[in-house]
């Protein structure tokens, strides 16, 4: 009895750990399926949200388990994603004992990504490549580049400071728009427009709100909706910091 | 014909950032940068035919998540993990972000018209990624409904 009660929770932690490293519902929810049926289980029962995952197995002789979990917090993480998916597969080919399932799935959890310097030159690099993409030039490009890695120094401090997302948000938007008015003040740049167009990218839930539409579209409305208005009221967010920094110091946008 | 080259370039290299963003693993980077520049040459090649926004998303939607349909199979990833970075370029992240600037500054037109801009641009792409699978999943049931005819047909 206790047995099948790890084996659940097992399970469930590779399902949130994909879930909230982006993985799509419909995957997390057959993930789950394959696996418990892999440790036969007669029937799984899998109702997962963006926000939470509920699974009931049941083995042969109609015993049944039941657990829960809450996803607190989601970004992207696609190596988590990927190596979740294929444990599932292994543990579907071959028999893969409890003990060891466990510790793989712990070795996933705390894997290393890039290192936050790389992350920090990301932003820089996006911030200048889109401003050039919307039509911005080289002065445009550079003030893009310095006011993006500003932005994530801010966001990575308000993270330590554990400052409320959708309030970091307009921390960080505020603080690009008004790097990129010195910028443009300083005669670097020309546009602050382009500049603050450039630097949103990275902030900006574009692609949250693509996949909340195809969630939508594929039938997963709780997941789906909740996703879209998450993605408007971040979007609000990163506008409103804009606009308040730009109206205040900059003149018309 | 010199912007659009510097579009794509830029597009391949924001592809690339965001994939580093999104942890996704070096021996995938270059693979999908590339998938990002041929999905954003096709989005303008379609743009430049037919000057509409919204079909063009679609059709290039389309090849992205074919590109990703096939990279998935060759390096046995997770078609997502391949698919949102290549998406990238595509993404109405500058429309929404004018929807609710717009919004913010009080000007509830200009907001109302990206509004509805954005909407159908990330309908477009969510249709395009669904899409794909599903004429994928029906060729392959009418090529095996085929085979079978032929080879019984031998037999």
């Amino acid at each position: 009895m206790e047995n099948k009660e790890r084996i659940l929770n097992a399970i469930l932690d590779a399902g949130e750990i994909m879930l909230a490293s982006g993985g799509e519902i419909n995957r997390v929810e057959n993930t789950i399926g394959h696996m418990a049926a892999a440790y036969g289980y007669a029937r799984v029962d899998v109702f997962a949200v963006i926000s939470c995952i509920v699974v009931t197995i049941r083995d042969g002789e109609g015993n049944c388990a039941t657990q829960s979990r809450r996803i607190a917090a989601r970004d992207t993480n696609m190596r988590k994603v990927e190596r979740i998916n294929a444990l599932s597969r292994r543990v579907c080919r071959e028999k893969v004992s409890l003990e060891e399932l466990e510790r793989e799935i712990e070795d996933i959890r705390h894997a290393q990504g890039y290192s936050d310097w790389t992350i920090l030159l990301m932003y820089g690099v996006i911030s200048a490549v889109f401003t050039v993409f919307f039509g911005g030039g080289l002065g445009d490009a550079i003030g893009s580049f310095i006011s993006g890695i500003i932005m994530r120094i801010v966001q990575k401090l308000g993270i330590w400071l554990k400052i409320q997302s959708i309030i970091l948000n307009i921390f960080c938007s505020g603080a690009a728009a008004l790097v990129a008015i010195w910028m443009v003040r300083l005669g670097v740049a020309r546009s602050v427009d382009m500049i603050v167009i450039g630097n949103i990218m990275p902030l900006i839930p574009g692609i949250a709100l693509t996949v909340s539409l195809r969630d939508l579209l594929w039938g997963d409305f709780i997941s789906g909706l909740t996703g879209v208005c998450e993605a408007l009221i971040k979007a609000l967010a990163i506008a409103g910091g804009c606009a308040l920094v730009i109206l205040q110091f900059g003149g018309g946008l | 014909m010199i912007q659009a080259v510097i579009q794509t370039l830029m597009g391949i290299i924001g592809a690339f950032g965001f994939a580093l963003l999104f942890n996704v693993r070096r021996g995938k980077l270059v693979a999908v940068s590339l998938g990002a520049g041929v999905c954003w040459v096709v989005y303008l090649l379609v743009y430049s035919n037919c000057q509409d926004k919204v079909i063009s998303l679609l059709f290039a939607t389309m090849a992205a998540a074919l590109i990703s349909e096939v990279l998935a199979r060759v390096m046995k990833a997770p078609v997502t993990i391949l698919l949102v970075p290549i998406l990238i370029p595509l993404i109405p992240g500058s429309d929404l972000f004018y929807t609710t600037s717009n919004l913010v500054r009080g000007d509830a037109v200009q907001s109302a018209y990206y509004g509805s801009l954005v909407l159908k641009e990330a309908g477009a792409i969510a249709f395009g990624i669904i899409l794909v699978p599903c004429i994928g999943q029906i060729i392959m049931k009418i090529w095996r409904l085929l085979r079978n005819i032929l080879q019984g047909g031998k037999r």
